[in-house]
């Protein structure tokens, strides 16, 4: 729209009610220089010392200290001059003098401080969420996570899977010997065993349960099966603990060994809870196996169910052997055992 | 005496008003309020044997509006502040040193990475600490609330904007 087809009645309206609220204060400066000619305007809106002619800019405003002469226009927009009032500086450069206009936006600053600080909130959140997913599931799955690449049904969604329950032997124990201290630094030394080695192979931290950890293979995105996934995590886990309980023996602290147990099968999978607190699950038949089997597992010992062994294509180093699961009955598993 | 325009600079809530507010008030606070375009603080320093007015703009963070250049017109140096939680503040200082550099040329700058009091949450490996120092600026560890590194960091800008 054009200004001069507003009907001047309609405009001095817009034009008195503008300028009363923002209140404008000026300098008239002299060109090539900081002297201040003329002031006019509101001046006590933003200054609690009156400015006067012949005063030099800086001394009247010290924040503007390196910014003139004037060389072309300029604007400083949300300057806090005084306490909570926000001023907008217009510095016009022209012929016969320089100019600067200040203008009280304080109100408008207000509302636009409620969007910002929710904007900054909400990245701070965010950022916030970023680093607790890491820690369960690494950097590049919460990267992956974050720019919506990683998709499952939150409803509901069935696929086969691959679960591992790792838990550590004789904690409770030692847990009962030793100061709180002590139980917290050696259970994260080895937690970080368990957690490095599910997380180094896709796998997917479901719950961590005192001393104890599941974890699911197969909802990541991996270029290897999720059961290889699985077993290379249960490998590593005791490599892990078996370097640990090297240096731990050397340091002269007490050692522990942990037991794994895998089993793979179809799960369903989604997202339990109400808004205010929601986790993911995986609910099946073998995931109630794979727990068992790692009760039954002894200290470096991963068991596997028949349908891992199967999908592993039976590797030689694993020996057969017959359990008796609690509330499964006589099961055929297949165990490693390694030198930890 | 001297006066010097110093522009606090880097992404939202890095930590530039708490800093400011440790270093001239020796305060600290937990509420986290979004600054909202310039506050301006002052303390006055000696450095080299000289009094030295630091006139601290405290600008807002970069996200959600971009820097207008004419806030940095003037300016004797930069602190660039980085959250040692986030990673990508290091991105988002890269990128606004970048333009002041464009805009008035190379200032004296020191790089802050604020908030060394989360040890637990610390998010910033030695690599990307190398990558600041390889700029040539000096880069310390920050905390805003235990005050650690905060007032001798402003200082050795101070040294910095005496003898470049």
């Amino acid at each position: 729209m054009n200004v001069q087809q507003v009907p001047d009645i309609i405009f001095s309206t817009i034009a008195k009610n503008s300028f009363q609220a923002l209140a404008p204060a000026w300098f008239e400066i002299k060109t090539n220089s900081e002297e201040i000619l003329n002031v006019g305007g509101e001046w006590q809106h933003y200054f609690l010392e009156q400015p006067v002619a012949g005063q030099d800019v800086s001394q009247a405003c010290e924040m503007l200290i390196g910014m003139l002469p004037m060389t072309e226009n300029f604007e400083l927009p949300q300057m806090q001059l005084l306490e909570h009032c926000y001023t907008d500086i217009f510095a016009i450069h022209d012929t016969n003098s320089d100019w600067l206009l200040f203008c009280d936006v304080t109100e408008k600053t207000n509302q636009l401080q409620t969007y910002q600080q929710t904007s900054n909130d909400l990245i701070l959140i965010k950022d916030r969420l970023s680093r607790t997913l890491n820690r369960y599931v690494g950097q590049e799955v919460s990267e992956r996570v974050n720019k919506g690449e990683l998709k499952f049904d939150a409803a509901g969604e069935r696929r086969e899977i691959s679960t591992l329950f790792v838990d550590i032997r004789g904690f409770t124990p030692f847990n009962e010997c030793n100061d709180a201290q002590v139980v917290m630094q050696t259970l994260n030394a080895y937690m970080n065993c368990m957690l490095d080695s599910i997380m180094g192979n896709a796998g997917m931290v479901d719950k961590i349960i005192g001393d104890g950890v599941m974890a699911v293979f197969g909802v990541l995105p991996s270029q290897n099966h999720y059961t290889h996934d699985a077993f290379s995590a249960a490998q590593q886990i005791q490599t892990a603990v078996a370097q640990l309980n090297e240096q731990r023996l050397q340091a002269g602290l007490d050692i522990l060994g942990v037991g794994v147990g895998i089993a793979t099968g179809e799960a369903v999978l989604g997202i339990l809870g109400t808004h205010e607190r929601r986790a993911f699950t995986a609910i099946g038949r073998h995931v109630n196996l794979a727990a068992r089997l790692e009760s039954n597992a002894r200290k470096g010992e991963i068991l596997m169910d028949e349908a891992t062994y199967i999908a592993l294509e039976k590797p030689h180093a694993l020996i057969a052997v017959t359990l008796a699961l609690k509330d499964i009955g006589e099961t055929q598993a297949y165990a490693l055992l390694s030198n930890s | 005496m001297i006066q010097k325009k110093i522009c606090i600079l880097g992404a939202a809530g890095v930590g530039k008003t708490s800093l400011t507010a440790r270093f001239v008030f020796s305060k600290f606070s937990d509420k986290y309020l979004s600054t909202m375009g310039v506050k301006i603080d002052r303390k006055q320093v000696e450095a080299s044997g000289q009094v030295v007015n630091m006139m601290l703009w405290d600008i807002h963070g970069e996200e959600y509006k971009k820097i207008p250049t004419s806030y940095l017109r003037g300016a004797s140096g930069i602190v660039t502040v980085i959250d040692g939680t986030r990673p990508n503040t290091v991105n988002v200082a890269h990128k606004i040193l970048q333009r002041v550099n464009e805009e008035l040329g190379t200032l004296p700058n020191i790089f802050l990475i604020n908030k060394s009091d989360l040890e637990d949450d610390w998010n910033i490996s030695d690599a990307m600490i190398q990558t600041l120092r390889d700029s040539g600026a000096p880069v310390y560890l920050t905390s805003a609330k235990s005050g650690d590194n905060v007032e001798s960091s402003f200082l050795q800008l101070a040294e910095m904007l005496l003898n470049p």
